[in-house]
């Protein structure tokens, strides 16, 4: 890894032969076989693959939205649900699922509403993440006076708003247009750049990929399993020009063969 | 990125009063021929039994019918007159208009905190909801005529009497209305967002105070809307099924057993009135409720 950040030994996050199987009408699906990981504090770990590989699965299961049917996985050194428990990350839906009837400010100080933190606190800390994703000119907007751009970051800014040492999105950008979606990559990085969460991504697209990880986890499907992990060695910070970077299309290929690999 | 003007909310939307007057405008054109029509049938039958009404053809005779089938413009006016005047006495509509808004009022917040219990209880259980439920439908199947008397002789026992009866009566046909609006608008959270709340570790009581409960308030207020013209029906039935000294439903009652046309009419379209501020009322109430929706 390149990245100039130090990083602890002790990962933060650790899957052992971690399996999912979901019962179906017809027999059963296994969403997930074996999954062997281990990811470092301060990384950022995209999980890549066709619809059906997993992905999402492995990311409900280290956020506790589901619970495996085998194997052991540790999220920030306890049990996923300890994790949950004790917040210790941040999640991004594919949907920026805000609340329609908060305006932008209220939607971000949800989780310090739910949290119980001190009522003076709240606004400033929000107020503060509004900043950081550069929406603080629209926090008395309601969600469906934003575009679709708009309304993810401010679902960005509430899964920073009480500061979690991990931030879990499930492609967040899929639904957005190319442009807009290369735009908020660039912020993405400087958001991870600036805070120093661990980030955890999925995304099915090769280019998102390579363009924000450290390590790319390539997953291929039926059963879901990870095909190989690849290290994307392009220096940070990283800007427009890193998509020109001869390397850039060297690990996008790798990415490429081993998703084929899977398919055949 | 894009960028919105800051305040993108349209400062007014379009009103409703020109379509308003535009069918009111129609009815009006309707009203004549179809007054003549309805009542020509009956002129002419008076005529024919040689009776003197002081006027020579069914067609003239039309606006000068004791008990009109649809009363002549001068008649609705001293008909209204009569009734109105003075407005608070004990024999006048809007006197009366006031007792059944009033237990009809009383009966929806009944309704209200019933029908709100009931949809809590059906959201969170499944069984409790297919063990009670064809009840509730059944209840609902039962006739409000048939139920009202007997409802009333059984408070009477008990010492409640009055106006409270009324209410209750009212109330026991609004809350079905509330309760599977509430039940629907309390499901009508995102799975997305009930993960999310699971994500921040909330309690099942900020999930439904902060996530259920704001998502059911559109629901709630159709089903009040709904809620509020049953619930009207039912406190005019009421007051003609039960003994019953005021309400426009008492009205009604001892106004057709005099026949009394003019004064029906009157007292259906104070009905009709005091249904259309009732519905208008919680419309407010949700408009300023809801003030965070876009503009319809």
């Amino acid at each position: 890894m390149t990245v100039s950040r130090p990083t602890s030994d002790a990962p933060i996050v650790s899957v052992r032969d971690l399996s999912m199987i979901f019962p179906t009408p017809g027999g059963q699906t296994v969403a997930l076989k074996d999954a062997n990981l281990l990811i470092m504090p301060g990384e950022f770990i995209s999980l890549i693959g066709p619809s059906g590989c997993g992905k999402t699965t492995l990311l409900r299961l280290m956020a506790d939205l589901i619970q495996p049917t085998g194997g052991e996985l540790l999220v920030n050194g306890d049990t996923p649900r300890k994790a949950r428990e004790n917040r210790a990350y941040g999640y991004v839906f594919q949907a920026p699922a805000l609340m329609e009837w908060r305006n932008v400010l209220n939607n971000v100080k949800l989780p310090l509403d739910v949290m119980n933190t001190p009522k003076a606190e709240r606004d400033s800390r929000a107020r503060e993440m509004l900043k950081l994703v550069g929406l603080e000119k629209f926090e008395r907007s309601y969600p469906w006076q934003l575009s679709g751009g708009m309304q993810q970051r401010v679902s960005i800014a509430r899964a920073l708003a009480f500061d979690p040492a991990m931030l879990f999105m499930d492609e967040p950008f899929g639904a957005l247009d190319e442009i807009t979606r290369e735009n908020l990559n660039l912020e993405l990085l400087r958001l991870w750049r600036e805070t120093g969460k661990t980030v955890v991504f999925v995304t099915h697209s090769i280019s998102e990929a390579v363009f924000l990880s450290t390590r790319v986890v390539v997953m291929t499907a039926r059963p879901g399993k990870i095909e190989g992990i690849v290290d994307i060695g392009l220096p940070h910070p990283r800007s427009e020009e890193s998509r020109e970077d001869p390397r850039f299309f060297e690990y996008a290929t790798q990415i490429r063969e081993l998703l084929k690999k899977g398919h055949s | 990125m894009t960028t919105l003007p800051s305040s993108p909310r349209p400062a007014r939307r379009p009103s409703n009063l020109l379509p308003m007057l535009g069918v009111a405008l129609a009815a009006l054109l309707l009203y004549w021929p179809l007054m003549l029509w309805a009542n020509s049938g009956q002129a002419a039958r008076s005529l024919a039994s040689g009776a003197d009404l002081g006027c020579s053809t069914a067609l003239a005779c039309a606006t000068q019918l004791r008990n009109p089938v649809i009363p002549a413009p001068g008649q609705f006016a001293s008909g209204f007159r009569n009734l109105s005047v003075p407005p608070l006495a004990p024999t006048s509509a809007p006197y009366n208009a006031l007792v059944t808004g009033g237990e009809t009022l009383l009966g929806l917040a009944l309704a209200s905190v019933f029908g709100l219990v009931l949809a809590t209880l059906l959201v969170r259980s499944r069984s409790f909801e297919r063990a009670t439920l064809p009840w509730l439908v059944a209840s609902q199947t039962v006739p409000i005529v048939a139920l009202a008397p007997m409802l009333a002789v059984l408070l009477g026992q008990y010492g409640v009497q009055g106006f409270v009866p009324k209410a209750i009566i009212a109330a026991y046909i609004a809350f079905f209305p509330i309760a599977i609006g509430m039940a629907q608008g309390l499901r009508s959270p995102d799975p997305l967002q009930l993960d999310l709340m699971r994500t921040y570790r909330a309690s099942p009581a900020q999930v439904f105070g902060l996530l259920r409960i704001p998502a059911s308030l559109p629901y709630l207020f159709t089903s009040l809307k709904v809620a509020a013209t049953a619930a009207l029906v039912g406190s005019i039935v009421a007051e003609i099924s039960t003994i019953s000294f005021s309400g426009l439903g008492k009205m009604l009652a001892e106004n057709s057993r005099a026949s009394d046309t003019v004064a029906l009419w009157v007292i259906m379209i104070y009905g009709a009135a005091l249904g259309i501020v009732l519905v208008a009322i919680i419309g407010g109430l949700e408009r300023l409720v809801t003030r965070w929706r876009p503009p319809a």
